[in-house]
């Protein structure tokens, strides 16, 4: 079976401020990371990968420096990669940015699957899956547990999905796309040689000479939805605070704890 | 020309969520300044009971139709089926529950149309254009919670659409005047690559944090051996699940599963009780809508306290045996 896996680099920290006169924001670090629940799916990837005996190709659309993501991704086990850049592709919405990862993967090939993780740690909307499946004309499970394939049925997966106390198993006709939780299963690492390995896997790179795609798809003005405005959060609710003595401050704690208990 | 508030109406096995009379608080908003139309939107098999339950709500109209078979998770097909509706109604926005289902449904319907998808909005509220057209101001945290930036659908691109979060609107419970039903009768839904093959209860293995209706979070501040055996009877006593910061996950203390944070899992409990924790945003981005939450910490400086609702000031160990005696 061969996967594509949808990997975004994230910022290490979220600590960011907003400039009161510019309204830009500023970064504390500009370290990056693959996103957690990217991972994950690279883990997922990976799992199906070696059962089905294919191969798993990541890819990323991002700036060029995302390429040691990739080739952390090929370390841990991926085949392949690709990143998808070019300065027109900076700024979209997650339906250009979509649009684009869709258009990536038609054209590096065919592929069973394709998994994304189910959030980013950055941009945080859990859509950007959704879309590709949208564009890739294909079936969609999101924020899924786990996958399981038998051999006796090549032509679908069944995707392990947790909805509010039930887990759904959701026979997919393939090619499927599926979002992948954080947190479950357990992914592996990178070595030391086997990121020397990575160093030698395909990297493909693929800029709008490659995709030629229209300037009204991608980008600022591929995007129906802009961000005009940033603020810093009001500040916060500060706490009402107990007085007392230990006693007195337990008694209140127990009052409250009971008077929200006693609520329906 | 574009005109009406539509809202989908999201609901799971046969109950109408309660999060839709969220959004209907919202969409009265909306409505104040604009005058239009609040409209309910709901595609089902067993369509009248739900239409029933949608019938007092508050909205002005609903817009059903009525599938053949069952079709939850199918959104291959449930999409196409919105998109449709949409079509029809042509709402100038559309306000979807900030859900696993929202967001996987309306991301596909977004892309059929064009339109774009705002995630997770905390706040919408009406602004005017110079021509005299209103539009939305959809406003929403980004980088964790750092900092919120406001998103607005292009001038022209209708329909505006936009999950969002639950718990940041109170229920609806204002009149409802007469109510509009439509049933769409020539929306078909097409088949679906997508079924549900077997249903199980789900393990609950480490679900407990996530399901729990309390939960007390211990940090470094409660991780001593006797004050974490204190924090244990404490939940005990309380019938609570027991979450914890990420040193305490890496030091072992407690299962990774059961990390609270950015790199863990986002809990939702009714009450939580947060103890020896400073609160960094990367843990405290992983608690929401919570309706009591209590903190407590020797230092009176920790940032704990800018978003615990109550605060106090003191030795765990004081506090939590004068509460278990
Ligand atoms: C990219 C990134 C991701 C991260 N993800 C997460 C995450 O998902 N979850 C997470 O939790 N952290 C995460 N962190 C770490 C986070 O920044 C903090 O370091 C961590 O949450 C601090 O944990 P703590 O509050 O338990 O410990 P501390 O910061 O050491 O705080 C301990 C607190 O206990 C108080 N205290 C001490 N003794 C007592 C006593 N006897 N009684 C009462 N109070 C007492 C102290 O005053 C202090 O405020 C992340 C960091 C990064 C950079
Ligand atoms: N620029 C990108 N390149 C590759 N994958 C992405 C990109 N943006 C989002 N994704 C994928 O979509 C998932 C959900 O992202 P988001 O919609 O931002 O929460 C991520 O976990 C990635 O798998």
């Amino acid at each position: 079976m061969n996967i594509a896996v949808l990997m975004k680099q994230v910022p290490v920290s979220n600590d960011v401020s907003v400039d009161p006169e510019t309204h830009a924001l500023i970064r504390s670090s500009s370290e990056g990371m693959i996103n957690p629940a990217d991972l994950n799916a690279i883990e997922a990837a990976l799992q199906l990968k070696e059962q089905t005996d294919g191969k798993a190709v990541v890819f990323t659309m991002g700036p060029q420096g995302t390429q040691k993501a990739l080739i952390e991704a090929m370390g841990i086990g991926c085949d392949e990669s690709v990143l998808i850049t070019d300065r027109c592709f900076a700024g979209g919405d997650t339906i250009a940015t979509a649009k684009v990862l869709a258009r990536g993967i038609k054209k590096y090939g065919e592929f069973d699957l394709i998994l994304s993780g189910a959030l980013s740690a950055d941009g945080a909307t859990g859509q950007v899956g959704a879309m590709v499946a949208e564009y890739m004309d294909a079936p969609y499970v999101g924020e899924i547990q786990g996958i399981k394939y038998d051999e006796t049925d090549a032509e679908h997966v069944v995707a392990i999905k947790k909805y509010q106390d039930q887990e759904y198993h959701i026979k997919t006709e393939l090619t499927a796309v599926m979002s992948v939780c954080f947190g479950s299963n357990e992914p592996r690492f990178a070595t030391l040689r086997s990121m020397r390995k990575a160093k030698t896997k395909p990297l493909h790179v693929y800029t709008n000479e490659e995709l030629q795609m229209a300037a009204e798809d991608i980008g600022l003005s591929g995007s129906p939805t802009i961000v005009t405005d940033s603020f810093e959060p009001e500040n916060e609710r500060r706490a009402e605070m107990f007085t007392g003595t230990p006693q007195e401050m337990a008694a209140k704690l127990k009052e409250l704890i009971d008077n929200e208990k006693g609520k329906e | 020309m574009a005109n009406g508030i539509c809202i989908f109406a999201e609901y799971y096995n046969g109950k109408i969520e309660p999060v839709t009379a969220e959004l209907i608080t919202a969409a009265h908003f909306i409505k104040e300044t604009t005058g239009e139309k609040i409209q309910l939107i709901v595609v089902a098999k067993d369509c009248d009971q739900l239409v029933k339950q949608l019938e007092p709500a508050g909205a002005d109209e609903v817009y059903a139709v009525e599938t053949k078979r069952d079709c939850i998770f199918q959104d291959d097909a449930l999409s196409s089926v919105i998109t449709d509706m949409i079509r029809k109604i042509e709402p100038s926005s559309v306000l979807i529950p900030a859900t696993p289902m929202g967001r996987s449904i309306f991301s596909r319907v977004a892309s059929k149309l064009g339109c774009g998808l705002t995630a997770d909005c905390t706040e919408v509220l009406t602004a005017k254009r110079e021509d005299g057209t209103f539009y939305i101001k959809q406003n929403k945290p980004s980088f964790g919670e750092n900092v919120f930036v406001t998103i607005e659908t292009k001038p022209g691109i209708y329909p505006q659409m936009m999950t969002i979060r639950q718990g940041v609107y109170t229920a609806y419970e204002g009149e409802t005047d007469a109510v509009k039903v439509t049933y769409l009768e020539n929306i078909e839904i097409p088949a679906s690559k997508l079924e549900v093959v077997e249903v199980v209860p789900a393990r609950n293995d480490t679900n407990s944090i996530l399901a729990s209706e309390t939960v007390v979070v211990g940090g470094r501040g409660a991780e001593e051996e006797e004050d974490f055996a204190l924090l244990k009877a404490f939940a005990e006593k309380l019938d609570a699940a027991i979450g914890g910061t990420r040193p305490l996950a890496d030091s072992g203390k407690i299962p990774f599963q059961n990390q609270i944070g950015q790199t863990g899992f986002t809990i939702r409990p009714r009450i939580c009780i947060s103890i020896g924790v400073s609160g960094a945003i990367q843990h405290t981005e992983g608690i929401k809508d919570t309706k009591l939450f209590v903190a407590i910490n020797t230092d009176e400086n920790a940032a704990i306290f800018n978003v615990a609702d109550y605060g106090i000031v003191g030795d765990m160990k004081e506090l939590l045996e004068a509460y278990l005696s």
